[in-house]
């Protein structure tokens, strides 16, 4: 009886392994000319600017499906988008994703959200050879190694910081202090931009931290004026940005300072008072770093067409540097058609050709440099600009 | 002297958020977790009435007192009033102060939200420090409060009544004082001050979501170096717990703020277990 038993079950093991190597390649989906199914997760119902940026990231997928099928969608079969709400939280998310695949396995996985949801769906996505695209990067999430088929679209701390030293020289600034938050990513761009500025020949006069529940920076501020630098390099978001800039007003310190991103999505400096501080002596000696595609240009026609598609679907809740999806669905289609299919190890394949990056109508970054060392962005540093504040309209600073 | 005007205005408004603690603690022993929250509630009052409603700052600092007044009875009925065990009203009213968060965070976003001083939002040089206009009125408001409230708790009849009922419930009920009353109005009335204090707390710290959790520890380790219930307490406190935080930061780096404050609070309690302003009574078994 037990050695039946053990014949049906195996007998009903091969059968399934046979089916599955039937399925083959194009288990994907709905095959060749079915519709590509794109899946996009995003904390839509998250609080605070969590829902603001999942609205956005969302709103510029729609955007690029529009733009891609326009053009003869990826290697002919047209796109179609299914978004989930995950609340940016990773049990909702993994939850979601599980359900999802189970009805249908997607071509391709847009992961909208925090990097909390990025560790937790990533090797469910591994798991199903799932295509993905992320925007919350992990420690390994860039890792072919780990993943060989997710790219992030975000640019690192060292990409940002990496633009620096270029603009030191370009003003002529020589000793650089910095003030950075103790946050995790605040520690992590503190230690990196030492670095950073160090091997770049730049002197590094001073490098504090302050505890971001703290309600008053001054203190620190005094210390890095001691050391006399010639700018301020500040990492901030939210209320300790407003402390920062109260601080080196009251000191009637007049040194440059330059933001990095953080600075650029706290609305405060975005809102003229009587809400924000945009236009008054606080911001008078501030630039912030931001990617060119946040700074409006007229000029740049790519970037002023992605606007006008996501405008036309609804508002622009939050700076267009969460617009990345736009970009991830003109590199899956630019890489389809150098890869003839929408196999995702052959799409995985052709995205790190620098024929496709360089072709792919990308917007909120210029070329995406993958590698098959690295799938992280790796944006070049002429991919930023350092801008005074300004109102943020659709997105952009104007 | 620059760190030294910040550093006390910070711990004068550590005193005050102390000073709502103590006058729940001395009408009803218990604390009330969400004070810093009500007073973060004041702050976007604050900002409400002067920013998008554009109204004159005496009117909104009426509405705030008056708002969280309101609000700070609601609390008391439905997070202390229906509990009988005192323990568990540490968890009532630390639920309130999640959801006040939660509720602050979904009327005014969290984004920072900059509430107009009237005196003025330009930092001068006195005594050879600089300092914003609000930092001094906030030193200013903090030793006006205690010297008021010592003042009124010995000079009037609910003063004393309050001093009775710390010192011994039972018996100040048993004088006709009614105790359950004066507890709801005494939690009234702190929650008006920290609506009032929100607006110029508010002033200096911006209106955000977060602030309460920032002021909620702080003020509970100035109370804790003063001594429970005491008013003079809250002001040595403050100026202890200011000052550490800015020294600190200044010559030590940020990092190292928060352990100079709990160095501080753990030598002290090491000295005096009660605080600085109380002693220890011994209990006759």
């Amino acid at each position: 009886m037990k050695t039946r038993l053990f014949k049906v079950v195996g007998g009903l093991a091969a059968l399934a392994l046979v089916a599955a190597g039937c399925a083959g390649e194009d288990s994907t989906g709905g095959g060749k000319d079915g519709e590509y199914r794109v899946l996009v997760l995003g904390g839509i119902s998250a609080e605070g600017p969590l829902a603001d940026n999942a609205s956005t990231s969302v709103l510029s997928a729609k955007a690029g499906v529009e733009l891609v099928n326009a053009s003869g969608g990826i290697d002919g079969r047209k796109v179609k988008l299914e978004v989930l709400d995950d609340q940016a939280d990773p049990t909702v998310a993994v939850t979601k994703l599980r359900e999802a695949i189970a009805k249908g396995k997607p071509d391709l996985v847009l992961n909208s959200g925090p990097s909390t949801v990025a560790d937790a769906t990533l090797p469910i996505l591994k798991q199903n050879s799932i295509l993905s695209f992320n925007i919350g990067p992990t420690e390994t999430s860039a890792d072919p190694k780990a993943f060989p088929l997710n790219f992030d679209l975000s640019a690192s701390a060292q990409n940002q910081l990496d633009a620096f030293p270029p603009y030191f020289e370009e003003k002529g600034y020589a000793k650089v202090g910095i003030l950075h938050g103790s946050s995790s990513y605040g520690e992590v761009y503190g230690a990196a931009a030492e670095k950073t500025f160090d091997a770049a020949g730049t002197d590094v006069v001073a490098n504090e931290e302050y505890d971001v529940a703290s309600l008053d920076m001054t203190p620190q501020l005094e210390a890095i004026r001691a050391k006399n630098p010639d700018v301020l390099v500040l990492d901030a978001y939210g209320a300790p940005l407003g402390y920062v800039l109260k601080g080196i007003e009251k000191l009637n310190w007049n040194v440059p300072i330059i933001g990095n991103t953080s600075v650029a999505a706290t609305s405060l400096i975005s809102t003229e008072p009587p809400s924000g501080v945009l236009g008054t002596p606080a911001t008078k000696n501030l630039v912030m770093q931001v990617y060119t595609s946040t700074a409006y240009d007229a000029a740049d026609t790519d970037v002023v067409d992605l606007v006008a598609r996501m405008k036309k679907i609804e508002p622009i809740k939050s700076t267009l540097i969460l617009a990345y999806n736009n970009d991830a669905l003109a590199l899956v289609q630019a890489a389809a058609e150098e890869a003839d299919s929408t196999d995702a190890k052959k799409l995985a394949e052709a995205l790190l050709d620098p024929k496709v990056q360089e072709s792919a109508v990308t917007a909120v970054l210029g070329t995406y440099r993958f590698s098959a060392d690295s799938h992280a962005a790796n944006p070049s540093p002429d991919e930023f600009a350092f801008i005074s504040p300004g109102p943020l309209q659709d997105g952009q600073f104007h | 002297m620059t760190l030294i005007w910040g550093g006390l205005s910070l711990g004068a408004i550590y005193a005050i958020v102390a000073i709502g603690y103590n006058i729940v603690f001395i009408s009803s022993k218990t604390f009330n977790f969400a004070h810093a929250q009500l007073t973060m509630v004041g702050a976007f009052v604050a900002y409400t009435g002067l920013v998008t409603w554009d109204l004159p700052p005496v009117l909104v600092v009426v509405m705030a007192a008056l708002a969280v007044a309101v609000i700070a009875a609601v609390e008391e009925r439905i997070a202390i009033r229906p509990v009988g065990d005192m323990h568990n009203i540490l968890v009532t009213t630390l639920g309130a102060s999640i959801l006040l968060d939660g509720i602050a965070q979904l009327t005014w976003g969290t984004q920072p939200l900059t509430v107009p001083f009237f005196g003025g939002d330009e930092a001068f040089t006195l005594l050879g420090g600089r300092a914003y206009p609000v930092e001094l009125f906030l030193i200013a408001l903090a030793v006006l409060l205690v010297i008021a409230l010592g003042v009124y708790s010995r000079r009037s009849l609910t003063g004393l009544a309050l001093l009775g009922m710390a010192e011994d419930r039972e018996a100040a009920l048993l004088r006709g004082v009614n105790v359950r009353r004066m507890a709801f109005m005494a939690f009234v009335a702190a929650g008006a001050l920290a609506g009032f204090a929100g607006m110029f707390v508010g002033s200096k710290t911006f209106a955000v979501s977060t602030l309460g959790a920032a002021l909620a520890l702080k003020g509970f380790v100035v109370l804790a170096i003063g001594g429970f219930g005491s008013m003079p307490g809250t002001l040595v406190g403050g100026a202890m717990v200011g000052l550490a935080e800015a020294y600190a930061s200044r010559y030590l780096g940020g990092e190292y703020a928060n352990l100079a404050v709990f160095l501080i609070l753990i030598t002290i309690l090491m000295v005096r277990p009660a605080g600085l302003f109380v002693r220890t009574k011994e209990r006759v078994v």
